[in-house]
């Protein structure tokens, strides 16, 4: 027989839901010191569940897992964070289920990665308390760097030569910034602005705090925007679907209506 | 199920049938399959029967988008209820939900799922291009949003607003607080905040 206890306690962010039969969830956790985790709580379908809406996606709580056959049990669970901001506003809501997603994607069952779980924390709460929304790239530079795919801004990716002020291609094949000279050994890429480069390299040195005080203008959000998501693509080799998501809601409605209202689909 | 071998195919077949329908396990779906041999032909054929009839007589109103079997379904064509408010829900059981309630006398809208940014589904994916066509024949003049107190539910309903709000027409909430019974100690910090936000004079 093994030792073990059984049963733990840790805390962590609840990533995602899905629903299990009748009346119990599947909960996608990151914790600090667990890493990310499955888990099943019972019955929490239920009205009189006490443990509904400590598990709701995007709360930070203390949980309390028993250890199962399969996947673990949660028995307990309390809010730390609940970040009402985040969830009153659809735009700061969204970007928050993103950089879940991104979490979700990016690590491994039970891989402990305390750095990220401070990252995703750290975005949180700078969504709670009003930081603009730019924190997202932000965040996706960082989960870059963290997951062991950062970008190459100070040097040529490619023969690790200087990189001279001006537009330069942006090729995340090649792991980053690639000089005029290497252009023709990298593969696909975007050219990107000096300022979008400045503000990167700003991202890789400080505080999200710090980058958060950055005024980004809109056409430079949108170049980093288009340049790190496609980034992320590339690494994670598919779509993300809050991404997918972010989409729609700016384009909304825009197909006709369907057909035959009257048909059951 | 490769650990069951004995499972005679017709059988294996109904029970991969039931198992696709939603809340049903693998186990569930076993327990109401294996009797089906000792049942008489009558009851099976009612069984075959009722789901054919429901798959052939039921359809979506062509107003509000709830199951019915005339279009435009009971709610929608009874000239005692107010016309000039729809709730939104997320399901027709919903519906049933808020009738039970006797506290609504007024229209509906079924969005047949609701807006999921983990799972990718966006307004694309649910009937709210419907609502909006609706409210452009301007008799409606409040949009009340009945969806989950999920994160899901939260999403639609400030996309919702987000939509309608600027055409100039109200968008109400369902209030968000304690249920019947609940124990004040174990309440989430959401639902208490919420529910001190909605405080009533008594």
């Amino acid at each position: 027989m093994s030792t073990r206890p059984r049963s733990y306690n840790t805390e962590g962010v609840v990533l995602r839901r899905r629903n299990l039969g009748e009346a119990d969830s599947i909960f996608t956790v990151f914790s600090p010191t667990e890493g990310k985790f499955d888990a099943i709580a019972k019955a929490v379908r239920k009205p009189k569940s006490r443990m509904r809406g400590h598990l709701e996606p995007l709360t930070r709580s203390q949980m309390h897992l028993a250890h199962g056959r399969n996947l673990d049990v949660f028995t307990q669970a309390e809010t730390i964070a609940a970040y009402l901001t985040v969830r009153d506003d659809l735009d700061r809501l969204t970007l928050a289920v993103y950089c879940c997603e991104l979490v979700d994607r990016f690590t491994v069952d039970r891989a402990v990665q305390a750095e990220l779980y401070d990252l995703l924390v750290d975005l949180l709460e700078a969504l709670d308390a009003g930081a603009p929304l730019t924190v997202g790239r932000y965040f996706e530079l960082r989960i870059l760097a963290s997951t062991g795919y950062e970008i190459q801004l100070s040097r040529c990716a490619i023969c690790g030569g200087s990189i001279p002020e001006g537009e330069t291609l942006f090729s995340v094949g090649s792991g980053g910034l690639v000089c005029a000279g290497c252009r023709g050994s990298a593969g696909a890429g975007r050219l990107i602005s000096v300022r979008a480069i400045k503000a990167m390299r700003f991202a890789t040195g400080a505080t999200m705090g710090q980058f958060a005080g950055l005024r980004l203008e809109a056409e430079l959000e949108a170049e980093l925007q288009r340049a790190l998501s496609e980034a992320i693509r590339s690494v994670l080799e598919r779509e993300t679907n809050s991404g997918r998501y972010v989409e729609a809601l700016a384009g909304p409605l825009q197909r006709p209506v369907h057909e035959a209202p009257g048909d059951v689909q | 199920m490769a650990e069951v071998p004995s499972t005679p195919e017709p059988i294996q077949r109904l029970i991969e049938a039931l198992h696709r329908l939603p809340g049903i396990g693998p186990k569930s779906a076993q327990r109401p399959a294996y009797p089906i041999p000792r049942t008489s032909e009558q009851e099976a054929l009612a069984l075959t029967e009722a789901v054919m009839d429901v798959k052939r007589r039921i359809r979506l109103c062509s107003v509000c988008l709830n199951i019915t079997e005339a279009d435009p379904c009971g709610y929608c064509s009874d000239d005692r209820r107010d016309k000039t408010v729809v709730c939104v829900v997320e399901q027709p059981l919903d519906v049933l939900a808020i009738e039970r309630s006797g506290g609504y006398k007024g229209q509906y809208h079924v969005l047949h799922g609701v807006l999921n940014p983990i799972e990718g589904v966006g307004p694309e994916d649910i009937h709210v291009r419907e609502l909006v066509i609706r409210l452009q024949a301007g008799e409606i003049q409040e949009v009340i949003m009945a969806t989950n107190p999920s994160l899901e539910g939260e999403a639609t309903a400030m996309y919702v607003q987000r939509l309608l709000g600027p055409a100039g027409v109200r968008v109400t909430r369902l209030a968000r607080g304690l249920p019947s019974g609940a124990d004040l100690e174990y309440t989430d910090d959401v639902t208490l905040a919420r529910a001190l936000e909605g405080r009533r004079e008594i």
